[in-house]
C-alpha cells in the first residue's frame, strides 16, 4: 500500500475528490505479539500485523466515520463511495465543528524503544522469567499475559494537517493463586521494555495469593477503605470517562450536574491527563484532529478543572479544545494521579476499623448521572484494625456513588504504579489511597 | 470469497508440520447511525476483513491473523503462528491436543425477510427523530433529559477451513438497536436506563421491537418510580424475577461458570475461574425449576450459529437439568480434556480473534403459571422487572442485581413502585430458591464480553418470570 502517511494522503485526497467538504483519516500499521498464560503454562501465543484505517469525512454540516481493517485499499474506496451515495441523506450534525487549521505539534521524545520490536522473536523468554518470579513465593500457579506492541500510526487531514510517529508498549499482569485460597493479582505498563517492571508485578502478585490465604468472611457495613493503584485506576477509569464533555452529552456522565470549578472532591486529589508522560503507552503528541496534546489537570486539589474536548464538543460548550480528540468522543490519553506524601504503612497506620481491597472487576452503574455504583473486591483483601493488617477476609462489594469516594480520600500515596489491565484500559499511574466511610455490601444468602 | 486464500493457508501450515491447523476468512460489514436528542450526531461504516489461523505445535497453540491477503503476507502470518507456537511448546506441562471430532462440510445463511436496503437512509435518519419527538412529549412531571439512540446493522460472513476436513461458510446479518434514556426532575433528582433489542434477520425485527412504543412506556414509568417510588420492604419476602432479570442471571451464574475452559483455569486472570470444578457433573446445584439450556441454533437469535468456528455442528446444550450440574460448554481442547464430545462452543469475535468457548443463546426453561399466578399467593412480596447495576464474582458464586423498575405486591396484587431494591445473592441459593416458573419466555441481547483481547459476541439471555419463595432485599 505504500507508507502510512502516503496511503493516509491518497485516502483524504480520494475522498475530497469524491465530493466530500473535509476528510481526515488515521492509518496504523502495528504488530503485537501476546502471551496468555494459565496454570503456569502458556495456552496461547497470538501474533497480530493488522492495518487499520479510521476515517472522518464531513459533507454539508452530516458527519461521517469510519473503522475499516479492509484487506485492500480499493475495498476502503468502495467504503468511501458507499458513504458518498448517502451522504446527503443523512441530517446534519448536531455536532459538528470545521476541522481546525493545521498547528505546529512538537512531537514527545521517548514513546519508541526498540528493545521492544527485537524482544518479539524472543518473547518466550520473557514468559519464562515472569513464571520463574512468581514462583519465587509458595504459590501454587499463576495466570496472566504479557504483550509486545509496536504501532505507527499516521495522521492526515484535509486541512494539510501530516503527522506520523512511532510507539512501542510492553504490557503484562499476573494473577497468582496460593492453595487453599490465596489470590493476589498485578499489573505493569510502559513504552518501555522494563524487564524490572514486570518482575516486580509477577512479585507483588504472588506475594499478595501468599498473604491472603485462610480468609474469613466479615459483615456489611460502613468501613474505611484503602484502595490499592489496581482499584482506584478501575474507579478513575470510570470517573475520567465521566469528564468527557461527550459523556456529559450523552447522558454518560455525573459531571451533568457539575461545572468547571465546582469542587467535586476532597482537596487532596489532583488527577492529570497526561500525553506528554512518554512512559505511558498512550502517549501522543497529536490528536485525531491534529492539535498538539498537553498535559491537563482534570481535577485540581478538588476543584473540576476541565472537560476533555474536541473542536466539536468545545464548540457546543464554547470553550477551547483540549486535544483529546477522538473525532466523536474526546478521550483522556493516559490518567496520573498526583502522588500524596505517605507510605502505604502509614496509610496502614491511619485506620482504626477498615479494609485494604487489592484488586477488582465488574464495575457497574445503577446510574451515570448520580454516580451510584457497586464493584466486586477480589484476590487479596485484609481487614484492619488499630493500624494494622488483622487477617484476610472473603469477597465482598463497594457500593457507593462516586463523589462519596472522591470527597472522601482521606490519603494519597507517594509512590505510583504504572496500571493498565483489563479492568483498566488506560494506562494509569496511581498510588494507594484511603478513603473513610465507605458502604460494604455482600450477599445476604 | 477467499477460498483460495483459506486454502493456500492451510497448505502452509500442513507443509510447516503443525498437527492441526485451523484457517478462517471472516468479514464483518457493519453501518451504524447515532444520535442524541433526535439530532444524528454521525454515521458510521465498519469493515473488518482478513483472516485468521491457528496452529497446534508440539502441544501448544499459535494464533496470527492479517488482514493483508496476498499469499507472502498469508505465508509470513502462518509462519509467525507456526514459530509462537513451536518456541512456547518447551513450557506445555500438557501438551494440548483436540478431541476427534465430526466436522462439518456445508454452507448457510440467513436470509433478512426485509433487507438492510429495502428501507432508506433517510428513513432509518427520520427515526430518529420521530422516536424523541414521541419520547420527549411522553411525560408531564419529570422532563427526558436525554434519549441517545444508536441502530447499527451489520452482516458476518466466513469460511472456516481446518486440517480435519471442515469447511463451512456462513452468512450471518444482524441489527441492533440500542438506548438511553434519562428522566430528570427538579426536585427528585434523576433516573437512567439503558436497553439493547437484537437478532439475526433483517429489518423486520424493528417491527417486532414496536421500538416507538417501548421507548414512550419507558419513559412514563421512569417518571413514576422518579416521583412515586417507596423503598422495598426489609422483611424477608417472596419475590418475583422478572424474565429480564432471570436472563441475565442464568447468563451469568450458570453460562460464564459452565465454560469448560474458565473450569480449567485458561481465564483466570481475566474473567476469572468458576465455582464449578471439573468433577462437579451430576451435583446438584438447585431445585427442580433450575433447568438452563444454551442453544445456538434458535431461529432469529442474535447469538445464531449453525457451525461454531471449529467445524462443530451445533445443538442446545442442558447446562442445568431440574437443578443439577449437566453440561459443560466445550470447544475441542476442553472436550479432550474432559473425555467428551465438542459441543460447538468456539467462537471468535472477528478475523484477529482466536476462537474461544462462548455462550450462544441461554436461557431458563419456562416452567406453567401465568403472570397473575405467580402474583397469587403473594401477601407482601416485590416485582422486580428491569435492572442497571449488576455484577458478579470472578467465580461466578455471588451476584448482585438493582432493580430499576420494580413493584410493590400486596394481596396478589401490584400496587405501588419500588426504588433501587437490591437482589444480593450466591448461585445456589437463586437456584434453590425458585418456587414457581412463569411459562412465558423471553429474549434479551446483548454483547458478551470475554478472552484477551476482550471479545464480545452477540448472545441471547433469555427467561420467564420467576418467583424465589423468601429472601431479604436489600435497597441502594
Amino acid at each position: 500500500m505504500g507508507s502510512e502517511i502516503e496511503v493516509a494522503q491518497k485516502i483524504v485526497d480520494e475522498a475530497i475528490k469524491r465530493g466530500f467538504d473535509e476528510a481526515a483519516t488515521v492509518v496504523t500499521s502495528s504488530k503485537r505479539v501476546m502471551v496468555k498464560i494459565a496454570n503456569s503454562e502458556p495456552t496461547v501465543i497470538q501474533h497480530w500485523t493488522p492495518i487499520t484505517i479510521e476515517l472522518y469525512l464531513t459533507k454539508d454540516g452530516r458527519v461521517f466515520v469510519g473503522s475499516y481493517e479492509p484487506k485492500s485499499l480499493d475495498e476502503l474506496l468502495n467504503g468511501i463511495d458507499r458513504i458518498q451515495r448517502i451522504a446527503l441523506k443523512v441530517a446534519e450534525s448536531q455536532l459538528y465543528a470545521p476541522l481546525p487549521e493545521p498547528v505546529p505539534v512538537k512531537l514527545a521524545e521517548g514513546l519508541f524503544d526498540t528493545r521492544i520490536l527485537k524482544a518479539m522473536d524472543s518473547i518466550d523468554r520473557l514468559s519464562e522469567r515472569i513464571i520463574e518470579v512468581a514462583h519465587r513465593e509458595e504459590i501454587d500457579s499463576i495466570a496472566g499475559m504479557l504483550q509486545l506492541n509496536y504501532v505507527r500510526e499516521a495522521l492526515v487531514t484535509s486541512k494539510g494537517t501530516q503527522l506520523s510517529e512511532d510507539k512501542t508498549a510492553l504490557q503484562g499482569y499476573v494473577r497468582a493463586f496460593a492453595e487453599p485460597d490465596g489470590s493476589g493479582q498485578w499489573c505493569f505498563t510502559s513504552t518501555k521494555y522494563d524487564v524490572s517492571g514486570l518482575e516486580e508485578m509477577a512479585s507483588i502478585a504472588a506475594r499478595y495469593a501468599v498473604d491472603s490465604k485462610n480468609r474469613v468472611d466479615i459483615e456489611p457495613g460502613i468501613y474505611d477503605v484503602i484502595l490499592s493503584p489496581m482499584v482506584f485506576g478501575n474507579l478513575l477509569e470510570y470517573i475520567v470517562d465521566m469528564t468527557s464533555a461527550f459523556s456529559v452529552l450523552m447522558g454518560l456522565s455525573m459531571f451533568m450536574n457539575n461545572e468547571v470549578g465546582n469542587s467535586v472532591s476532597s482537596e487532596k486529589l489532583t488527577i492529570i491527563d497526561e500525553p506528554r508522560t512518554p512512559e505511558l503507552p498512550n502517549a501522543s503528541s497529536f490528536d485525531f484532529e491534529g492539535l498538539e496534546t498537553y498535559n491537563k489537570p482534570i481535577i485540581e486539589d478538588g476543584v473540576l478543572r476541565t472537560l476533555l474536548h474536541n473542536t466539536k464538543t468545545a464548540k457546543m460548550m464554547d470553550v477551547k479544545s483540549t486535544a483529546n480528540a477522538g473525532w466523536i468522543k474526546p478521550n483522556p490519553w493516559n490518567i496520573v494521579v498526583k502522588p500524596g506524601d505517605a507510605k502505604l504503612d502509614e496509610i496502614i497506620s491511619s485506620v482504626r476499623r477498615g479494609l485494604l481491597i487489592t484488586n477488582n472487576w465488574y464495575t457497574r452503574m445503577q446510574s451515570y448521572v448520580d454516580g451510584l455504583f457497586s464493584t466486586v473486591a477480589r484476590d487479596a483483601i485484609f481487614y484492619v484494625e488499630n493500624g494494622r493488617i488483622v487477617r484476610p477476609i472473603n469477597k465482598i462489594r463497594i457500593a457507593d456513588s462516586f463523589l462519596n469516594i472522591l470527597k472522601n480520600i482521606e490519603h494519597i500515596g507517594k509512590e505510583l504504579y504504572n496500571i493498565q489491565w483489563w479492568e483498566v484500559s488506560t494506562p494509569s499511574k496511581i498510588p494507594y489511597v484511603l478513603i473513610r466511610n465507605i458502604r460494604i455490601s455482600k450477599h445476604i444468602i | 470469497m477467499y477460498e483460495d486464500i483459506v486454502l493456500y493457508a492451510l497448505k502452509v501450515a500442513e507443509d510447516l508440520g503443525a498437527s492441526y491447523a485451523e484457517v478462517r476468512y471472516h468479514r464483518i460489514d457493519g453501518f451504524g447511525i447515532a444520535s442524541r436528542n433526535g439530532s444524528i450526531i454521525a454515521a458510521g461504516t465498519e469493515v473488518n476483513d482478513g483472516i485468521g489461523i491457528r496452529v497446534l505445535v508440539n502441544g501448544a497453540l499459535g494464533f496470527s491473523s492479517t488482514n493483508v491477503l496476498d499469499r507472502e503476507s498469508i505465508r509470513r502470518a502462518v509462519e509467525d503462528a507456526y514459530r509462537a507456537a513451536y518456541t512456547h511448546s518447551r513450557f506445555m506441562k500438557k501438551p494440548i491436543e483436540f478431541a476427534p471430532a465430526k466436522v462439518g462440510r456445508a454452507s448457510y445463511s440467513i436470509i433478512e425477510r426485509e433487507s438492510f436496503d429495502s428501507m432508506d437512509i433517510d428513513q432509518k435518519t427520520s427515526m430518529h427523530r420521530e422516536l424523541w419527538d414521541r419520547v420527549s412529549k411522553s411525560n408531564t412531571e419529570a422532563k427526558v433529559k436525554i434519549f441517545t439512540l444508536n441502530y447499527t446493522e451489520f452482516v458476518e460472513e466466513k469460511v472456516i477451513l481446518n486440517t480435519d476436513g471442515a469447511y463451512i461458510r456462513s452468512r450471518i446479518p444482524r441489527l441492533s438497536v440500542f438506548y438511553n434514556i434519562v428522566v430528570s426532575h427538579p426536585q427528585k433528582g434523576s433516573i437512567q436506563r439503558f436497553e439493547q433489542l437484537g437478532g439475526s434477520g433483517g429489518l423486520e425485527q424493528l417491527k417486532q421491537w414496536n421500538v416507538e412504543d417501548t421507548v414512550v412506556e419507558e419513559a412514563k414509568v421512569l417518571e413514576k418510580i422518579l416521583t412515586s417510588a417507596i423503598e422495598p420492604p426489609r422483611e424477608e419476602i417472596p419475590v418475583i424475577v422478572g424474565s429480564e432479570i432471570v436472563a441475565l442471571i442464568v447468563h451469568e451464574s450458570c453460562g460464564h461458570p459452565s465454560e469448560a475452559d474458565r473450569i480449567l483455569g485458561r481465564e483466570a486472570a481475566q474473567a476469572g475461574k468458576s465455582f464449578i470444578k471439573p468433577g462437579m457433573i451430576g451435583e446438584r446445584i438447585g431445585n427442580k425449576h433450575a433447568s438452563v439450556i444454551d442453544d445456538p441454533t434458535i431461529p432469529n437469535s442474535y447469538g445464531f450459529y449453525l457451525y461454531d468456528d471449529e467445524g462443530v455442528s451445533a445443538r442446545p446444550r442442558y447446562l442445568y437439568r431440574e437443578g443439577i450440574i449437566n453440561e459443560f460448554l466445550h470447544n475441542r481442547a476442553t472436550a479432550q480434556v474432559f473425555n467428551v464430545n465438542s459441543n460447538a462452543a468456539a467462537r471468535a469475535m472477528n478475523y484477529g480473534s482466536e476462537p474461544i468457548v462462548r455462550m450462544a443463546n441461554t436461557y431458563l426453561k419456562p416452567g406453567d403459571y401465568s403472570f397473575d399466578e405467580l402474583l397469587d399467593d403473594v401477601k407482601l412480596g416485590v416485582y422486580m422487572k428491569s435492572f442497571m447495576e449488576w455484577n458478579i464474582d470472578d467465580e461466578r458464586w455471588s451476584q448482585r442485581y438493582v432493580g430499576l423498575e420494580a413493584y410493590l405486591i400486596e394481596n396478589g396484587e401490584i400496587t405501588k413502585f419500588v426504588r433501587n431494591p437490591v437482589l444480593e445473592v450466591t448461585t445456589r441459593a437463586f437456584y434453590s430458591l425458585i418456587d414457581a416458573v412463569g411459562k412465558n419466555l423471553r429474549f434479551y441481547a446483548g454483547t458478551c464480553g470475554k478472552g484477551e483481547p476482550m471479545q464480545g459476541v452477540p448472545v441471547w439471555f433469555g427467561g420467564p418470570d420467576v418467583r424465589l419463595s423468601k429472601i431479604r432485599l436489600g435497597v441502594a
